[in-house]
């Protein structure tokens, strides 16, 4: 079943060391729609990384650092990415060889067509 | 930090693990019946005792409502105030039912609570695995005295 989201997650995972690309609730952590590759536990990894995406956001809010624009965990394995937008966060998971620069303009671009495809899927 | 309170030991560390991971604010595990056998978060056990009879109405209610529309109870349920939400879910483990009543805030997530809720489930089906007496049924002519006994132990005046 696709959804208005759909398109822009399959864009995402077309990338080269993409293995996921999730959008989710940031308030709840529950996944909106995903393309997932074998292996990948989407409701595990929304509910993680919107958790953590939404501390982060408050961390820099208590800093006084202004908005999180793009969170990056790198790990041994691999790297998790987040963007916010309005109550969704775009979350991307790739290996660790994946190209970071292209993921992230992809990620910012796709994150400022979020809040539009969100409207249309509340229609 | 709050300490997770048991009646039966084997509980123990399930759900200190689950109130550790999800941050919840209040934890509750019953039988259907209404008895409680572990909680976390509740200061006093005239709130246990209310809360306890409130999640056993609500997961009776919530299981019939289930079978009429559905043909099966329903088994998780989950409701969100202004400031705090509340999941109630039930616990399939070899030792019989059970239901868990827990309540958070902005600290935690529902993506987060069931998450971790799936984990306390495996983690208490694990424990109740383990040689353990079985339990005794909660009899409604002995309900009283079994309630006023658990919340003795619940809140240290056993």
């Amino acid at each position: 079943m696709s959804s208005p989201f759909t398109p822009m997650l399959d864009a995402l995972t077309r990338q080269r060391g993409v293995r996921a690309a999730l959008v989710a609730s940031e308030q709840d952590g529950i996944v909106v729609d995903s393309s997932l590759q074998i292996g990948q536990s989407g409701d595990r990894v929304a509910a993680l990384a919107a958790s953590l995406y939404r501390k982060a956001r408050l961390s820099a809010r208590a800093a006084n650092l202004g908005g999180v624009s793009f969170m990056q965990l790198e790990a041994p394995l691999g790297r998790l990415y987040a963007v916010g937008a309005g109550s969704l966060v775009l979350i991307v998971v790739a290996h660790a060889s994946a190209n970071v620069g292209l993921i992230r303009v992809e990620m910012l671009r796709a994150a400022t067509e979020l809040p539009a495809l969100a409207g249309g899927s509340a229609a | 930090m709050t300490p997770v309170t048991v009646v039966e030991s084997w509980i123990e560390a399930p759900l200190r693990q689950f109130v550790a991971d999800s941050e919840v604010e209040l934890a509750l595990l019953l039988h259907p019946s209404g008895q409680v056998l572990a909680q976390h978060g509740f200061a006093r056990a005239v709130d246990v005792m209310t809360a306890c009879a409130l999640a056993a109405a609500i997961h009776a209610s919530a299981g019939e409502l289930g079978r009429m529309l559905d043909g099966r109870p329903f088994r998780g349920l989950h409701h969100a105030g202004a400031t705090r939400q509340i999941f109630l879910g039930e616990v399939l483990s070899p030792r019989g039912a059970y239901v868990f009543l827990t309540v958070f805030g902005s600290e935690s997530s529902l993506g987060l609570v069931r998450l971790y809720f799936d984990e306390l489930v495996a983690s208490l089906n694990a424990a109740a695995s383990v040689e353990l007496p079985p339990s005794s049924p909660a009899l409604a002519e002995h309900f009283e005295r079994d309630l006023d006994r658990n919340l003795a132990v619940l809140f240290g005046r056993a």
